[in-house]
């Protein structure tokens, strides 16, 4: 042992790895990786309303190229994987509109609408559900600048606010949020396409149904004015931003108002006119959660590290919370510190909880429930 | 970096990385894991580095950080998995080629390079780390210093203590 190089050597030898990582595993790895970079082609978003309203989700990105002129619906949804939907599109039960619009530096089209009856041949096929709307709609810059890709920086910082509004129902309490809703956005050739969701709006065909397009995150107030009389909207003339409106030609005969009665009241209970708990802004909320959650209380034991389930995506788990969560959403690829977004659920006794998310230096994604303050949102 | 980039990177350097993370987790079922999550990491963050001035510090930077974010998880299935994971290795043919040694002078060999593992792991992470990034993925001092973003002659410093203290152990227990 006195002999330095001989115990060098020893050591060299000793603590040589003799395992080597087999085939099928740098196989896996290089399959692993291609798909990461396909899935990067594709931003998602989606809403999960809790009792009072939720916001946060998630993305993946990335450009394709095609051809210059817009696409058809069907070929749009084609391009974001999913066959089965992209058949419905093309179903003769779809509604295709083709028709565009143009406000400030934006030519909007919306392309077709499938949902109810329309979906019915199409529901055994795949994950799509009879109960839901799909909507495509594109937008391109009217001087015909390419929009920034959803891999770009620049992608979001005019963000738009695309969702269902049905006359006569208080767009700020029933949109894409609380129905559900969701969403895919692509840019191809230059020019922005989302696919959007949410619950079906077929069932209220005879009170007639907009599809609104702001230039918001959410629903903004200002950038539409509902008319309490006669419970139409249109867009506001001085909003300073893109404000469109589209009729959907729903087929009447396809209306549903009991149901759609039953819908509205399970979503939005009756209100005496008097502001109640339920009646908030979803955009105030957002902007003044911030605030709120350095008054609340963290709950004991829910700073939690998130976990992996079977397939391999995150969720956080405390009590009775189990939330799916998409870090790329959340955090920036180098951001450290709290994530900007934020899901707030309220409960049937009036208390508010935000859920959180914090990411360390080292990567760590930890979610954490704030006990927001008696009266925080009014 | 296109795809036929990435397997080249692995090609070159997944026999080092590989290595490494199995003597951080001591089980190959972690280490398939941490292997292929230090690639996964390395090419997401491959547009805030130079990935080809030192790639190999770079990847055994990673498996090392992703190992200190998921050690609870690793040491909880290292609980259930326990020890002595170097059956495997017994029948490497280095130890039965090298320099013509006997079957006896082999045994006795698996018997010490255990030991010297044991010993290895004993030792704080401080001094632990450079030994295997030194020993086992083969790194130079600069190397090393590169990635864990410490001066060289610290790395050499800590790498004296690591044999110091590892001939300390052994000679207590040959003794």
């Amino acid at each position: 042992m006195k002999d330095t190089g001989k115990w060098d050597r020893l050591l060299q030898e000793a603590l040589t790895e003799a395992a080597e990582p087999e085939d099928r595993l740098n196989e896996i790895l290089i399959q692993r990786w291609r798909e990461k970079e396909t899935m990067k082609s594709k931003v998602r978003k989606r809403w999960y309303a809790g009792a009072l309203v939720s916001g946060i989700l998630l993305f993946l990105s990335v450009t394709t190229y095609a051809a210059t002129q817009l696409l058809s619906a069907k070929e749009f949804v084609e391009q974001i994987g999913d066959p089965v939907l992209a058949e419905a599109f093309a179903d003769p039960n779809a509604i295709a509109i083709n028709q565009t619009q143009t406000s400030g530096e934006y030519q909007v089209t919306l392309h077709g609408v499938v949902s109810g009856e329309g979906l019915k041949n199409f529901y055994d096929a795949g994950e799509i559900r009879s109960d839901r709307t799909y909507a495509v709609v594109s937008i391109a810059m009217a001087d015909g600048t390419p929009m920034p890709d959803t891999s770009d920086e620049e992608y979001g910082k005019v963000p738009f606010f695309i969702s269902p509004l049905i006359k006569g129902v208080e767009p700020w309490r029933v949109n894409i949020v609380t129905m559900k809703g969701g969403y895919i956005d692509k840019v191809i050739d230059g020019i922005m396409y989302r696919l959007l969701e949410c619950d079906s709006v077929e069932m209220f065909a005879n009170r007639g149904v907009y599809l609104a397009i702001s230039s918001s995150k959410f629903y903004d107030d200002n950038a539409f004015i509902y008319n309490e009389t006669t419970g139409e909207i249109r867009p506001n003339p001085d909003y300073q931003g893109v404000s469109l409106l589209f009729d959907l030609p729903l087929d009447e005969s396809k209306a549903e108002p009991e149901l759609a009665e039953a819908y509205l009241h399970e979503l939005v209970p009756p209100s005496d006119g008097q502001k109640n708990d339920d009646d908030i802004d979803q955009e105030n909320i957002m902007n003044n959660i911030n605030e709120r959650i350095k008054q609340g209380t963290v709950i004991p034991g829910s700073v939690r590290e998130l976990k992996v389930d079977e397939e391999g995506g995150y969720y956080y788990e405390f009590e009775d919370w189990h939330t799916p969560v998409y870090p790329e959403s959340l955090f920036a690829e180098d951001q450290t510190g709290f994530s900007d977004d934020i899901t707030v659920s309220g409960s049937a006794d009036g208390t508010l909880k935000a859920l959180q998310f914090h990411k360390d230096e080292d990567g760590v994604i930890t979610g954490r429930l704030v006990l927001l303050p008696e009266g925080a949102m009014d | 970096m296109d795809s036929g980039d990435f397997m080249e990177l692995v090609k070159v350097y997944g026999k080092s990385v590989y290595g490494f993370c199995y003597k951080l987790t001591g089980n190959k079922e972690d280490t398939d894991d941490l292997y292929q999550e230090t690639f996964l990491k390395v090419m997401e963050l491959r547009h805030k580095i130079d990935l080809h001035r030192h790639p190999k510090a770079f990847l055994i930077a990673t498996a090392f950080r992703l190992y200190k974010n998921y050690r609870r998880k690793y040491a909880w299935r290292q609980r259930i998995v326990p020890t002595m994971m170097f059956d495997d290795s017994l029948s490497d043919s280095r130890w039965m080629t090298d320099g013509g040694v006997t079957p006896e002078d082999a045994a006795l060999s698996n018997e010490l390079r255990c030991k010297i593992q044991e010993a290895a792991d004993r030792l704080s992470d401080k001094l632990k780390i450079p030994l295997y990034m030194f020993y086992t993925a083969e790194m130079s001092v600069e190397e090393i210093a590169l990635a864990l973003k410490i001066p060289p002659g610290t790395v050499k410093s800590r790498l004296y203590q690591a044999r110091k203290a590892m001939k300390k152990i052994l000679e207590g227990e040959l003794s």
